[in-house]
């Protein structure tokens, strides 16, 4: 059966149901318009296996389910209207968070995360805009080759040297970003630029600025956006933290607060009061965020001095060697860059995290450390500025143990997140995973493709 | 003239031996090292922990897994990785309770050596129950009471730990259900073995985390 369009031009035969699982898989199922008119107020039931599954499809053991999660009880779906966009002829896609039977939100769904910590914020009279710069690798073969080898000595697209801002990059890598963003614009999705990065067939596209959750969205959606196009194209494309041996690939977020329509983060002399806490509770929490933000195995691959991403607990004004750069003395742009996360992250929990930063700083006051000026990378243990943990279990350890982060994403979360690493953790080391490769075998088999 | 009396000096006490992990271990280190620390605390190998001099590279038959002890006749060090030119290199089944799976390299005195210390006897399965139930009290959401169904040789025999509302029943035979207990095999694992469980999903969950405390120490 079939009906009038409501979101085009053709008529809608199926509308797909989506939201992220805790690995930040955009997953979904398709349902009939007869189906999704009956249930578009009170959601879809979606077995809560989908938050127990882990990407080698193995149930994750070792926390105390809470009582709602059960014998793999089922959780409703409820989709968020205003996400309904016309995905293609024919289908259209909404985007929606997962509830309890007794109308609360599930405790560790990603994008109610964010929802509550947006109004936490809106309680203090602050709206957020964020951004994010997506990295990804792309690759000549298709993904059908990609799976064949194993995700092993693929070729990058558009040339095997590595290049930042060239406008030389061979048209089969220009074709594929500009029908990337062809789609985005179809579909909605603001975006602002794109360019190659620093490794061969490496590129970024930078989302534009919106609110938090919208942005979740936008980044899920984005990354849906670039593989449906790469498989399209014949060709395959990689968010994992190091797709290859080589360059890693990050995931920088950028947020600013406005009251009443007035960047808070703005003051004539540099940082505003606002910001300053910020960037405290940014870093008061960065420890414990790191196993959020760089959530893999091969996330901890990328934290080499010198390339790139941070390694260091540290913020500095126009510092990109630091995890947190603030951007200051412009009415408009002042903001916050931060640094750490992956392109493997979950996009809401990414974003949950800076914003439970962000909050921790203004409610608790908390004051930034001294800001580095210097060179942020590989300084000695004397220059008292830590190191951001580098493994996962350092990672996971530090969440357990934050009590900001336990209070502002929830001790369901938390718990629920060590465990789930700490079963991650345990699966690469002891079902093929090799710490001393420089990009095992067993990663690019599990990470490549997924979220 | 004042009485004396003799004192009898004590026994000279051999080195006194410890067993030392990295910090942030691989789970095989954390094995080994656990593993080792249960031999010196139940006096198993004694000998061999406080008097083997050398380096024995552990690696798993199925796996990249791979840590070095360094036995001192004192410290004995464990870490992740192989060092390079072990004295020897054993190859095993972690999940046979570091059973060889081909004929060792290198000084095969010190292989042996390792071996031995690296297969302290599991206690009897009552025993091992006790003890897992009391060290995993603290973990979140770990049931009140562990009901255990052994099956030997002489039949079934059971046994009740703990006390309160929610309870976890577990049977199997009583050696694997010893190993389960003591660490020396992986719960997971060990249900394709034959043990079987009645309890909820979460708490096999939670059991799994349990498991995991009394084998890795994590």
């Amino acid at each position: 059966m079939s009906e009038t369009a409501t979101t085009g031009t053709t008529v809608r035969k199926a509308v797909r149901l989506e939201a992220t699982n805790h690995e930040g898989s955009l997953l979904g199922k398709n349902v009939s318009p007869a189906k999704f008119e009956a249930g578009k107020e009170s959601g879809f039931a979606f077995a809560d296996i989908l938050f127990a599954i882990d990407l080698g499809n193995e149930i994750v053991f070792g926390d105390a389910f809470p009582e709602w999660r059960g014998n793999l009880y089922d959780i409703a779906m409820v989709p968020d209207l205003t996400t309904l966009v016309e995905w293609k002829p024919g289908l259209d896609s909404v985007i929606g968070d997962y509830w309890l039977k007794d109308g609360r939100p599930v405790p560790i769904c990603p994008r109610n995360l964010v929802k509550g910590l947006v109004a936490r914020l809106a309680g203090h009279g602050y709206t957020a805009t964020a951004a994010v710069e997506i990295e990804a690798t792309l690759f000549e073969e298709s993904v059908q080759e990609a799976r064949a080898r194993g995700y092993r000595d693929l070729t990058p697209l558009g040339g095997s040297t590595g290049a930042t801002y060239h406008l030389a990059r061979s048209s089969d890598w220009v074709s594929y970003m500009e029908a990337v963003v062809d789609r985005l614009d179809e579909v909605g999705i603001g975006w602002e630029a794109w360019t190659d990065e620093a490794a061969p067939g490496q590129t970024e596209l930078n989302i534009a600025p919106t609110d938090p959750v919208r942005l979740g969205d936008s980044w899920a959606r984005t990354r849906q956006v670039m593989r449906e196009v790469a498989h399209e194209l014949g060709h395959t494309v990689s968010f994992m933290a190091k797709p290859t041996a080589g360059f890693g690939q990050g995931a920088h977020i950028n947020i600013s607060l406005q009251s009443d329509g007035v960047n808070q983060f703005f003051a004539e002399d540099g940082l505003s009061e606002v910001m300053g806490h910020a960037v405290g509770g940014l870093l008061a929490t960065m420890a414990g965020a790191t196993s959020i933000v760089m959530p893999q195995i091969t996330s901890y691959r990328r934290l080499v001095d010198l390339t790139g991403p941070p390694t260091t607990i540290s913020w500095g004004v126009n510092n990109k060697t630091a995890a947190v750069r603030a951007i200051t003395g412009h009415p408009k742009y002042s903001r916050l860059e931060y640094r750490l996360p992956g392109a493997d992250v979950n996009p809401y929990f990414a974003i949950a995290v800076v914003l439970a930063g962000v909050l921790a700083g203004i409610e608790k006051q908390i004051e930034p450390p001294a800001q580095v000026t210097d060179m942020a990378w590989a300084l000695p243990d004397s220059s008292g500025v830590e190191r951001i943990p580098d493994t996962m279990s350092k990672a996971g350890a530090a969440l357990a143990a934050d009590p900001l982060l336990r209070e502002y994403l929830g001790d369901e979360f938390v718990d629920f997140w060590v465990a789930s690493r700490r079963w991650e953790w345990m699966e690469f080391h002891t079902k093929g995973g090799d710490p001393l490769a420089e990009l095992s075998a067993w990663e690019s088999r599990r990470y490549f493709e997924f979220p | 003239m004042a009485a004396t009396t003799t004192i009898t000096a004590p026994p000279t006490r051999p080195g006194v031996v410890r067993v030392v992990s990295e910090d942030d271990a691989t789970p095989l280190a954390r094995l080994v090292g656990r593993t080792l620390q249960q031999a010196l605390h139940s006096g198993h190998a004694q000998e061999v922990l406080e008097t083997t001099v050398g380096t024995v590279v552990v690696r798993s038959h199925d796996t990249p897994q791979v840590a070095t002890i360094a036995f001192s006749g004192g410290t004995i060090d464990v870490a992740s990785g192989a060092q390079p030119e072990p004295g020897a290199t054993v190859v095993v089944d972690l999940n046979a309770r570091f059973a060889l799976t081909q004929e060792p390299e290198g000084d095969g005195v010190l292989a042996a050596a390792a071996l031995q210390a690296l297969t302290p006897p599991v206690p009897h399965w009552r025993e091992a129950a006790r003890r897992f139930w009391a060290a995993t009290r603290e973990i979140p959401g770990i049931p009140d009471v562990l009901v255990v169904e052994a099956v030997g040789p002489d039949g079934s025999e059971h046994d009740r730990f703990g006390e309160g509302t929610t309870t976890y029943g577990i049977a199997g035979p009583a050696d694997l259900l010893a190993g389960i207990f003591s660490g020396a095999d992986d719960l997971l694992v060990s249900l394709a073995a034959g043990v079987r469980i009645q309890g909820t999903l979460s708490q096999l969950s939670v059991m799994t985390a349990a498991s995991w405390k009394v084998r890795f120490d994590v």
